[in-house]
């Protein structure tokens, strides 16, 4: 993921890591920290499985899989895993490990490949679809005005992070249960050091 | 070495002229046209070898790849150097560390918690022993231990608090001796390069491995190991390694050295000496006794003081590096270090 990373584009994923967490976000696109685990190496597993280059008719519908989206206004870059066409219609897929909507910050995503998807094919982009491999479930992402301007702030404020490199604080919240960077992160820890008395 | 467990840890290679190799996904170990080690790299966190080995390009790309770091130490157990895989990426955590080299209250209070660490800790050794024998003649070791502890955070010189650090250990490898409680072994006062008995022998063999797995700790989590604040000026380099050592003396080496004696894994029929250097070293058979009980000890599990959950020592490296680190970017105002009673 790092390698995405350059001075003039902002990686699509790192939209919604930072709507997951923005100290998650800096220690994943600034401090280039990133370990595997359990949660991260099952979705590369996907990833791989998805991101294998192809393009096919299924039915009706026209798919490509693992296109590089740029946006050139907005300053983005990212790999979708898929993007489909229905009746004339492009829209992008977004495959996601677990069970559907625990977070939103995965539509933000979406959202991101859309914009992009939009300046390359000068199409309007009305939806697009977030898959998730624990229920096999589609789940519909309308690209209206508020998750446009939800994911425009997120961009701006995702820029500055990177731009500054300015920590974030790691704040305790019930998201560092599932997070892969907890052992990094020990956001319990400055709680407990400034309580903590030396025997 | 022989005993491949299904969690591998660090992987100690005593055999001369061993053969390292990759096969597949796995680490292999030959010597003499046997093979004496195959297993997956996914469960090895680090390999130490001792004396001469070869390792095949395949097996060193492996190993940078994977971030498992490579030591190397004499056959008697002298730390030579290292492979060191790639630092992350975080320069934060390095440019914090090097601007507190410039910054006297920072590099102080972290230099502070590093003796009271290691003196805090040779004072409980201390304070076990006297309750387990109350025969034992400790009490003014353990006051002289005392009347260091008590003015490191009032002491604002480096070099006044590496006194105090010096009195301590003099106090605590003044009473050394009389915590080895078997017949065969004895302990004068501590000497390295080369040890010319077998308990500063084990001592020092140990404190090469504890180098190899915290310089591993501090590697991963961004420092530059060769920064440090205790250690500039004794060593005439500067190791953060050294430094972050030094509270894992006591809990880790000396309990090993200590239960390996009194328990009679090693006799001192396990010790050779060379002839002119009278330098004491471990027979092969006693190394790998002696590799075996450190792996144990590092697997072992306490209570965090400050994090009040479960760990091992092995990952207790990582956490106190992980602390430093949040000192040094300014998340914390203490740095704590690893106090057990
Ligand atoms: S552990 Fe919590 S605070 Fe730390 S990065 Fe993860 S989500 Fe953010």
């Amino acid at each position: 993921m790092a390698q995405l990373l350059n001075e003039d584009y902002i990686p699509i994923a790192a939209l919604n890591q930072y709507a997951y967490c923005p100290h998650r976000c800096w220690r994943m696109f600034c401090a280039g920290e990133y370990t595997d685990n359990a949660y991260t190496i099952e979705g590369t597993a996907l990833h791989e499985r998805v991101h294998t280059l192809s393009s096919n008719q299924r039915e009706e519908t026209w798919q490509v899989r693992a296109v590089w989206l740029k946006s050139d206004r907005y300053r983005l870059i990212g790999k979708s895993d898929l993007i489909e066409e229905a009746n004339g219609q492009l829209y992008p897929v977004e495959y996601k490990r677990g069970k559907r909507g625990e977070w939103d910050n995965d539509e933000l995503q979406v959202c991101a490949q859309a914009l992009c998807l939009e300046e390359m094919t000068g199409q309007t982009i009305h939806q697009g679809y977030l898959y998730y491999a624990h229920s096999h479930q589609r789940q519909l992402v309308e690209m209206n005005a508020d998750l446009r301007r939800t994911t425009l702030d997120t961009l701006q404020a995702v820029s500055a992070l990177i731009e500054t490199g300015t920590m974030p604080p790691a704040i305790y919240t019930p998201r560092c249960k599932g997070c892969s960077l907890y052992q990094q992160c020990l956001p319990q820890a400055v709680d407990k050091v400034s309580r903590y008395r030396e025997a | 070495m022989n005993d491949q467990e299904e969690d591998m840890g660090t992987v100690y290679i005593t055999q001369e002229d061993a053969y390292i190799g990759k096969t597949d996904e796995r680490l292999t170990v030959r010597a003499e046209r046997k093979s004496l080690l195959d297993v997956p790299f996914i469960k090895v966190d680090g390999v130490v070898v001792l004396g001469r080995a070869t390792v095949s390009p395949a097996a060193l790309n492996e190993l940078l790849e994977r971030q498992i770091p490579m030591s190397f130490m004499t056959s008697t157990g002298r730390y030579l150097g290292r492979l060191e895989p790639e630092l992350t990426k975080n320069i934060f955590v390095r440019s914090a560390q090097w601007q507190a080299a410039g910054k006297p209250e920072k590099a102080v209070h972290i230099i502070r918690g590093f003796i009271r660490g290691k003196l805090k800790n040779y004072r409980s050794a201390l304070l076990r022993a006297q309750r387990d024998y109350p025969e034992l003649q400790l009490q003014t070791a353990l006051s002289r231990l005392e009347q260091a502890i008590v003015p490191i955070d009032k002491t604002p010189e480096i070099d006044a608090l590496r006194g105090l650090e010096g009195t301590g250990s003099a106090a605590y490898f003044g009473c050394f001796n009389q915590l080895i409680r078997v017949e065969g072994f004895h302990f004068a006062t501590r000497c390295r390069r080369p040890p010319t008995d077998p308990v500063n022998s084990l001592l020092s063999f140990g404190y090469s491995l504890l180098r190899h797995d915290v310089q591993g700790a501090l590697n991963i989590v961004g420092f530059d190991p060769y920064l440090g604040y205790l250690h500039v000026q004794r060593y005439g380099r500067a190791s953060l390694a050294l430094d972050l050592m030094e509270e894992f003396r006591p809990l880790v080496v000396d309990a090993v050295v200590l239960s390996v004696l009194n328990k009679r894994f090693l006799k001192p029929t396990d010790f050779t000496a060379e002839p002119l250097s009278q330098a004491v070293s471990l027979t092969p058979e006693g190394r790998r006794t002696f590799l075996r009980l450190y792996e144990q000890k590092k697997q072992s599990a306490f209570k965090h003081p400050v994090l009040g959950r479960k760990c091992t020592y092995q990952e207790a490296f990582e956490i106190q590096a992980r602390l430093l680190s949040k000192y040094l970017l300014g998340q914390t105002q203490q740095y704590p270090p690893l106090v057990l009673k």
